[in-house]
């Protein structure tokens, strides 16, 4: 018996996804979420889930976990005293950032106040320049000055910062080694190990947000490990990063920003763990919780990986997973803007008080009583029938708009559903329509626990014909956690004309690279048939300062990557060009900026949750309800319980299916069949 | 026959749609383009008009300065080609003057959408290029006095008839430009952004209808105007009146002023500025659609900073200017610098209508766009290079906070370019940037404050080029709020020895081992200093961005005192 636990912490719940390969045995539990100490739900947890399952301590193998830990300590402020060393000359340029605001017309509103307080935000006179070659040597007296004063300051930690280190990092190491020397309990990160990348105010930011995490990350997994290790001997720990893969304890701990979007990262894994299942290379996930909703587009298997993006209000630079989040959730609140327009979210009734249904005090209308007035959400209530819900709260929190608008209460609560759904068709367009990407190519895999409520109406707004809602709707984030790679990126930035010698200047980076990915192969004990490497450019034409990422080649099980020659090269951009822009530009020179490798090692996975297939016996009704789904007026629909429904099945819409955490709508003109992997699998009637 | 208005649900999730199409615009042609400006700085707008030429979208990030290029261009347009616009046209222009422009940089471009033969909409989009000719690299240099010598004017034409390219116009434009290779991939990006809004708009159609369509542009419009409509008769009704003056117009004319008298009568706003100097030798004049973009959006920012952006805010305010004036730029009047203008009429309209809103009035911000272009031949390749680049400052001291420090403000919002995207491309170093101590003017809140950036070229001489604003006129305070610093521009030799330039420098020679130091202005403070938190001035001081000479000077403090 071998056991792999997922646990992903959320802001409500910690789920955990248990799975036993040599049987195929899958646990689930959750229990709730302790946001003043995250590590203790898991613990406790863990205790319940093996006590309750008969799993021995010994025979857990690894332990995945999904951490919020580093970004609520961000929306919190919570995040430790942090100091920044940077070239001399450019103290405020973490404070300036790009110069702009963040709305045009609001002379109200800020972007948020750096991180680190100006005093704190000390200089070292040096100088690198755009060619990597030292004008400026580190003078060793203002390095001892910034020092000094960092350690009379109480800083916990210190970011440092300096000017083309991502050319040349010999500075940073080298003001990072007097750090380590003079305050050893300082935790130090420097830029051009955080993230080597072009841009000094992304790449500083990144390195600021990391140093400030530092300090909080290195007590919450330091507590981590220390639990785990005594509750599960056998365990080994991974801590899920924003790229969408595992990363070593040892590794989280020295780069804590990498976590900053591991939640979502690892339900897209999770995504793409079903599509594999369920033989569906393109899919688009929508995981729709209470506030907001994640969109991520899965091509061939892999999600998108993007390079940058804000996190509350902080720009960061890193490779993560390419989701795409709006405030569109079960708890999304209707309102009516100033121009008399209806508007839902981005505000949120959250889980307290929550919608009016729930009983709890809350007095607006929120999506969750619109899908409830319509029929669509059981009376029995949500959790089970843990919870019940209340019609007349729905009704009449949905009252003033429908007066307002002078329908009835159900045209209301399909106005609000259908804007809510429009937020969510907007934010899928954004992954794949603005990429140049149909989405009518792809399924849609509805997860969270209100997205196979909407999946239908998404669907047909965007023209998609087929839903896959896995088994596991509510959980699906904890279960990508068993299914990562255990993954690390490399990267190295330079100018490089991708004509004359320029090929050879990027393969001499690109050795550069697998030989530090051979080492990290190596380090982290990886089997060479267990090794994938990837590679792709960053390429532009020269005079753009936006470059598109292009794949190049893949190889696994120990073989290494090779770079086509200059004429292939320009076609592989051209084609990805094309594809986001409608235009390219063939006799123009194209020039590389970022050459990048990705290693990852295949970690023992789940396998399908293995059905009874053939079942005959259509399933059994466990009641009827008036549904709307239109406005056409309620028709009298089945409700289905999940758990009967077995491979085989084949269900004709309308139809409502009920599960412990989630429930799907059928559409009069959808299909549904379960499939063997235990998914359900809508064909849209479009 | 009229469809009628879609109903508040459907119109919601319609113009979801519509915002989308402009958003996906303004990114494709930001990350494809070449001029830096477009490319890092988000010099750029798009939108969708409708066929009478009424604004129904535009994207999210645009620049309130480019409503009324793009409004003016579609005037133009329809007046000159009404009956001879046909599918696969695309038309473009950039004067000022004959072809609803607001400086010869920007180039506007129009794209009409045909569905099943009948005119849709309009695709618009504009991006101030790097450079569009004439005397000074950049196009955007002081000391210029007429329009012919800021650039290729270039009247409404059509750059692709029946979906060609018209190769002769466009080689015509190219000869005319500097470094033409950049500029004509910004054209290719404006093109691919125009064809791309043009088929989501079609795929709407698709899916609403054509009619609906239509029906749904209208009601957008008209919804904004009566949001905006309500937010005026929520200032009481009076006469504001309020005058500030330019600091001068780069070829000799000093203290130019510019005066407004707001006329609030219930839902009616009329803005009078006669009593504004008459236009001026140097280019800082304005043209009468620049001067209304300006007025929309200082009349947004103080009254409903998230109301669409829409043909329904642009018909709100009456205008009364004198043609000719400062503000209403004829013929041939030079124009490049009128961004620095139009920040001063935001700061008159704001002054004017502080006493009816304080609580949403801001001090003067850095009332400026300061400008600095930097050019030459990079030694490393031998090519011709231009750097130009607008620099934020303060913004100013508001009813319950301090202005932001270094920031862009009012009518522009483009972002920096990085110092390691600078001396990557040209061959200048960055020595310093950074925030200007003492700059933020005194307050209950106080002003925000300037930046400093100091730049010398590298492995050969460079030429400077500049355009400073409250450089001689320091940004005032509001309700007793002191004022803020003024911005200079200074030239320091290889001994250290700095001189003075001018407030619109042009053509200075910058050789290696020299440098050039741009300083822009701080902001005003608002509230009396005396009621200055203790808590905040001791911040002031642990910070280093205040003085404790300016501290003790302007609030009495000193450390140590409670």
């Amino acid at each position: 018996m071998s056991w792999l636990i997922g646990v992903d912490v959320g802001g409500t719940f910690t789920d955990f996804y248990a799975f036993e390969a040599a049987a195929g045995t899958v646990q689930l539990f959750k229990c709730p979420s302790t946001p003043d100490n995250p590590a203790r739900a898991i613990i406790e947890g863990l205790a319940e889930l093996c006590a309750a399952n008969g799993i021995e301590a010994g025979a857990v193998e690894r332990l995945s976990h999904g951490t919020t830990v580093a970004t609520n300590t961000l929306i919190q402020r919570r995040g430790g005293k942090v100091a920044l060393i940077t070239t001399e000359g450019f103290r405020d340029l973490l404070e300036v950032g790009r110069q702009t605001r963040p709305h045009m017309f609001d002379l109200q509103r800020d972007h948020p106040s750096p991180l680190v307080p100006r005093a704190l935000r000390l200089e070292v006179t040096e100088r690198i320049t755009a060619g990597g070659q030292v004008v400026g040597e580190l003078d060793a007296g203002s390095v001892a000055s910034a020092v000094a004063a960092l350690t009379g300051s109480g800083a916990e930690a210190c970011a440092v910062c300096l000017l083309f280190s991502f050319l040349n990092g010999d500075h940073e190491r080298r003001v990072g080694e007097a750090l380590a020397q003079a305050a050893p309990d300082v935790k130090v990160s420097l830029s051009s190990e955080v993230q080597p990348e072009f841009r000094e105010y992304e790449r500083f930011s990144t390195t600021v947000l990391n140093a400030y995490f530092q300090p909080v990350m290195e007590r919450y997994l330091g507590d981590l490990r220390r639990h785990v290790g005594a509750a599960l001997p056998a365990a080994a720990l991974g801590i899920y990063q924003s790229s969408g893969g595992l990363m070593s304890i040892d590794r989280a701990r020295r780069f804590p920003v990498r976590t900053a979007m591991s939640g979502p990262a690892a339900g897209a894994v999770g995504a793409i763990h079903c599509a594999r299942l369920a033989g569906r290379p393109n899919v688009i996930s929508l995981d729709m919780g209470g506030t907001s909703a994640d969109v991520c587009l899965i091509h061939d298997f892999e999600a998108g990986i993007g390079h940058e993006r804000d996190i509350a209000g902080f720009p960061v630079r890193l490779p993560m997973v390419d989701i795409n989040t709006v405030g569109a959730g079960g708890g999304s609140v209707a309102w009516f803007d100033r121009d008399g327009l209806l508007k839902v979210g981005p505000e949120s009734a959250g889980a307290d008080p929550g919608p009016a249904c729930y009983g709890r005090g809350g007095a607006e209308a929120t999506v969750t009583d619109a899908n409830f007035v319509l029929g669509r959400l059981s009376p029995d209530g949500l959790i089970g029938g843990r919870m019940r819900l209340d019609e007349a709260a729905a009704r009449a929190a949905l009252a003033p708009a429908t007066e307002r608008l002078g329908l009835a209460v159900e045209e209301t609560a399909l106005g609000v559903v259908g804007i809510v759904v429009a937020t969510m068709v907007r934010a899928i367009r954004a992954v794949s329509v603005e990429r140049g990407l149909d989405p009518r190519d792809y399924s849609l895999m509805a997860f969270g626990g209100a997205g196979a409520l909407h999946a239908g109406d998404v669907a047909r707004a965007l023209g998609i014909g087929e839903i896959l809602v896995p088994p596991a709707p509510g959980i699906l984030c904890a279960q990508g956690l068993i299914v990562s790679e255990l993954k690390e990126d490399f990267v190295s930035t330079d100018r490089i004309l991708l004509a004359g010698a320029g090929t050879g200047i990027v393969q001499a980076h690109l050795d550069g690279l697998l030989d530090k990915a051979g080492a990290w192969f190596e380090a982290e004990g990886v089997d060479p048939a267990e090794r994938t490497l990837r590679v792709s450019l960053d390429m532009r034409f020269v005079g753009q300062n936006f470059e598109l990422s292009v794949p190049i080649d893949q190889q696994t099980g120990g073989a290494q990557p090779r770079l086509p020659g200059a004429r292939e090269l320009h076609d592989l951009f051209f084609r990805v060009h094309e594809q986001h822009y409608g235009f390219h530009n063939p006799a123009d020179p194209v020039e590389v900026i970022n050459v990048r490798v990705t290693a990852s090692a295949a970690l023992p996975r789940a396998a399908a949750a293995a059905g009874m297939a053939g079942e005959a016996a259509p399933p059994a009704v466990s009641s009827r309800r008036p549904v709307h789904f239109d406005g056409d007026g309620p028709r009298q629909t089945p409700v289905y319980d999940r758990a009967a429904l077995a491979p085989g099945h084949v269900l004709a819409g309308p139809a409502v299916i009920e599960q412990f955490d989630a429930t799907t709508v059928l559409h009069p003109t959808d299909r549904l069949r379960i499939d063997e992997g235990l998914n359900m699998v809508i064909e849209v009637g479009l | 026959m009229k469809s009628p208005a879609p109903d508040p649900i459907t119109l919601e999730i319609l113009y979801n749609a519509l915002k989308s199409i402009g958003d996906e615009t303004f990114i494709a042609l930001m990350r494809s383009a070449y001029s830096t400006n477009i490319k890092e700085r988000r010099d750029h707008s798009t939108a969708i008009m409708d066929t009478a030429g009424r604004l129904v979208v535009q994207a999210e990030s645009s620049l309130p300065v480019h409503v009324a290029s793009m409004t003016g261009l579609m005037t133009k347009l329809l007046d000159k080609f009404g009956g001879d616009i046909g599918e696969g046209d695309i038309f473009i222009a950039n004067d000022p003057h004959v072809a609803g422009g607001t400086h010869l940089p920007d180039i506007n471009m129009a794209m009409p959408v045909f569905d099943g033969g009948t005119l849709l909409a309009f695709m618009c989009n504009i991006a101030h290029h790097a450079d569009v000719g004439g005397m000074a690299p950049g196009s955007m240099a002081g000391g210029m006095s007429e329009i012919y010598q800021e650039g290729l004017r270039i009247p409404v034409v059509r750059l692709f008839r029946g979906g060609e390219l018209c190769q002769d116009v466009f080689d015509l434009i190219l000869l005319n430009v500097r470094i033409p290779e950049e500029r004509r991939g910004d054209y290719y990006a404006q093109v691919a952004a125009c064809k791309l809004g043009a088929r989501r708009l079609l795929e709407t159609a698709g899916v609403y209808g054509f009619d609906p369509l239509q029906a749904a542009f209208a009601e957008i419009i008209a919804l904004t105007e009566k949001r905006m409509r309500h937010a005026i008769a929520g200032i009481p009704d009076g006469t504001y009146a309020f005058d500030d003056v330019m600091d001068d117009d780069g070829l000799g004319a000093r203290d130019i002023p510019i005066r407004v008298r707001i006329d609030i009568d219930g839902e009616a706003i009329r803005f009078d500025f006669t009593g504004t100097a008459p236009q001026v030798g140097g280019n800082i004049n304005v043209t009468a659609n620049a001067t209304h973009s300006a007025v929309c959006y200082a009349l947004k920012a103080l009254l409903d900073p998230e109301v669409p952006n829409n043909q329904g805010v642009l018909d709100i305010p009456e205008l009364v200017i004198d043609k000719g004036s400062l503000l209403d730029a004829a013929f041939p009047a030079p124009v490049a610098a009128r961004a620095n203008t139009c920040q001063r009429i935001v700061d008159v309209i704001i002054g004017a209508l502080a006493e009816a809103l304080p609580e949403h009035a801001v001090a003067a911000a850095n009332g400026a766009n300061t400008t600095a272009v930097f050019s030459g031949t990079d030694p490393r390749s031998g090519s011709g290079y231009l750097y130009l680049e607008t620099l934020g400052g303060g913004f100013g001291g508001r009813a319950a906070k301090d202005g932001k420090d270094g920031v862009q403000v009012h009518i522009t919002n483009t972002s920096n370019l990085p110092v390691e995207a600078i001396e990557m491309e040209y061959p200048l170093i960055v020595e310093s940037y950074g925030l200007i101590e003492d700059s933020g003017g005194a307050g209950t809140y106080r002003g925000g404050m300037g930046l400093s950036r100091v730049i010398r070229p590298v492995g050969g001489s460079c030429e400077f080029n500049g355009a400073g604003e409250r450089f001689t006129h320091q940004p005032w305070g509001l309700f007793g709020g002191g004022a803020g610093a003024s911005g200079r521009f200074r030239h320091v030799d290889a001994g250290g020895g700095e001189t003075a330039l001018a407030t619109k420098p042009m053509g200075v020679r910058v050789d290696e081992g020299e440098s050039i130091v741009i300083e822009t202005p701080g902001a005003g403070g608002y509230g009396a200093p005396g009621k200055r938190a203790a808590q905040a001035l001791a911040d002031d001081l642990a910070s280093g961005k205040f003085s404790a000479a300016y501290l003790k000077r302007h609030y009495g403090y000193s450390p140590g005192e409670e």
